[in-house]
């Protein structure tokens, strides 16, 4: 089965797109086959970066039912091993994907056969985001460090642990659960899904049990991108130890990447970025974040759908 | 996901083994100090201003508490537990030099310049104190007193050593060094307490010693 990663964070301009596009840009060039998922519904644009300036297929092809297998929407590229599904034609409606359509288009990933399959996530933490980020144990997080950024990425991991807690309850539990949240802690802290655990903790035990299980197993990682000269280096640590420590959830720090110039440049000019400044900073960075990530990751992969 | 914060013992809190010695303790507050600070990019948008004024305050009790070697015995009495006897035995070297240190400038928790404004200024010790004539190193202590700040705090941020902040308050002017030098370390001092005028409480100070020369 292929490798998932997901690629989320909070706020829009963080840089998902060039990451999805570069990793996967680097894994096909390390001879895996490696399909780009542009899952960014209703404003879709990854083909740009991947030099496919005008996709035949699309996304909502197999949406609209139009091709009834996933694989008859895949584009290749002018990369060897490199494959995309684009969301350029996208019907305008499609960000309001229903929840038949979403568990479908999970399914039908899930059965792709590639070595690796990226998923370029939008920003926000609309439920489709969540539960397509939530299709792999190996999400990747990325921020840049700004407040507003950081911000978002940690509103997105709050509401990818609730949806995930969620789970593990029926709705009329669920319910329940909300309201001895709000009595015992007060209204606002059904916001922090920390307090929701720990209210877990002490009324269902056994739930809890599963739950920790569950997040054991999880292996998020975090990027931090722009990362300019002054910038405070240490940041992308600090991050995953208060995430740690607060939430309870494991987030490696993967590594940073170095802001750069030429970045605006290549996606201005539409050619690849790794391809037309290979020996820039930011180039780099890339190569030993895709180098160290793609040894770490382990095999599994979930779905809770099927 | 294990323990809330609040529940965890000031070691956990601190994220140091029971054993540690002093100076990783202090290391350890001020990484902590690093990410928990208003200003701090990492926790800004992760707290509610209470939810961080209680970290912070639990931080500071940890602290202060393990610094104190006669009150962390007291408190190390109070725990009890496996892990506590676990890490008893075994000492690890501690490193006395981090190459990757940050710059120390903003270690410790930062005395709220904006805080300790409205507290000057609300207070009628400190008004009372400023408006004598005659200021010693107890009207000096009484002042850090009334204001709640540590010692410890005025030490980290002025890097002043600590008996000399101690002799400076107890005006053992055997203890101090040369008028000159003595001078620095008072507007060093009122500076980190945010007393204004810096010049001329501290040249109250200086001609209140004792022995001029």
């Amino acid at each position: 089965m292929a490798h998932i990663w997901p690629i989320g964070g909070g706020k829009g301009g963080s840089g998902k797109s060039f990451l999805a596009s570069s990793m996967a840009r680097l894994l096909a060039k390390s001879g895996k086959r490696t399909l780009l998922i542009d899952l960014d519904l209703g404003a879709a644009n990854l083909h740009t970066m991947v030099g496919v300036p005008y996709p035949e297929k699309c996304f909502s092809d197999f949406i609209l039912k139009k091709v009834t297998d996933l694989g008859d929407a895949v584009l290749t590229t002018p990369f060897p091993d490199l494959f995309l599904i684009s969301g350029a034609h996208d019907s305008l409606d499609i960000a309001n994907l229903t929840y038949e359509k979403k568990i479908r288009t999970l399914r039908a990933i899930s059965r792709l056969d590639y070595d690796y399959i990226i998923l370029d996530l939008g920003a926000g933490t609309a439920y489709n985001t969540l539960d397509f980020f939530l299709a792999s144990r190996n999400g990747i997080f990325i921020t840049t460090p700004e407040p507003t950024s950081i911000e978002n990425v940690y509103r997105l991991i709050r509401a990818i642990y609730l949806r995930r807690i969620r789970h593990f309850f029926s709705a009329s539990d669920f319910k329940k659960l909300e309201k001895k949240v709000r009595e015992r802690l007060g209204n606002d802290s059904w916001n922090k899904p920390e307090n929701i655990v720990s209210v877990i903790r002490g009324e269902f035990p056994e739930k809890f049990a599963l739950i920790k299980k569950d997040f054991n197993a999880f292996h998020f990682k975090l990027i931090l991108n722009q990362l300019r000269k002054q910038d405070n280096t240490a940041l992308g640590e600090q991050i995953c130890k208060i995430i740690k420590k607060h939430l309870g959830i494991n987030v490696d720090f993967a590594g940073n990447i170095a802001y750069d110039e030429h970045v605006h440049d290549a996606i201005c000019q539409r050619v690849c970025f790794l391809d037309r400044y290979p020996h820039t900073r930011a180039a780099n960075d890339l190569r030993v974040l895709n180098r160290k990530m793609s040894n770490a990751f382990g095999e599994q992969l979930i779905f809770n759908y099927l | 996901m294990e323990k809330d914060f609040d529940q965890m013992n000031y070691y956990e809190l601190l994220d140091v083994q029971p054993g540690a010695s002093a100076l990783e303790i202090r290391s350890a507050y001020n990484a902590a100090m690093q990410m928990y600070q208003p200003d701090s990019l990492v926790s800004y948008s992760f707290f509610s201003r209470e939810e961080r004024d209680r970290i912070l305050a639990l931080l500071d009790t940890a602290y202060f508490t393990l610094i104190n070697e006669a009150q962390r015995a007291k408190y190390d009495q109070t725990l009890n537990g496996p892990d506590m006897e676990l890490h008893r035995g075994v000492k690890k070297p501690v490193s006395i030099f981090d190459i990757r240190r940050q710059s120390a400038q903003i270690s410790i928790r930062k005395n709220h310049t904006a805080e300790l404004k409205t507290k000057i200024s609300q207070s009628r010790t400190i008004a009372e104190i400023l408006s004598k004539q005659e200021i010693r190193g107890a009207d000096l202590k009484a002042i850090r007193n009334e204001l709640g700040v540590t010692l410890e705090a005025i030490h980290q941020e002025t890097k002043i050593r600590l008996d000399y902040l101690n002799s400076l308050e107890e005006d053992r002017l055997d203890k101090l060094p040369a008028t000159v030098f003595l001078k620095g370390f008072v507007k060093a001092y009122l500076k980190s307490l945010c007393i204004d005028p810096v010049d001329d409480v501290s040249t109250r100070y200086i001609n209140s010693l004792p022995h001029k020369n």
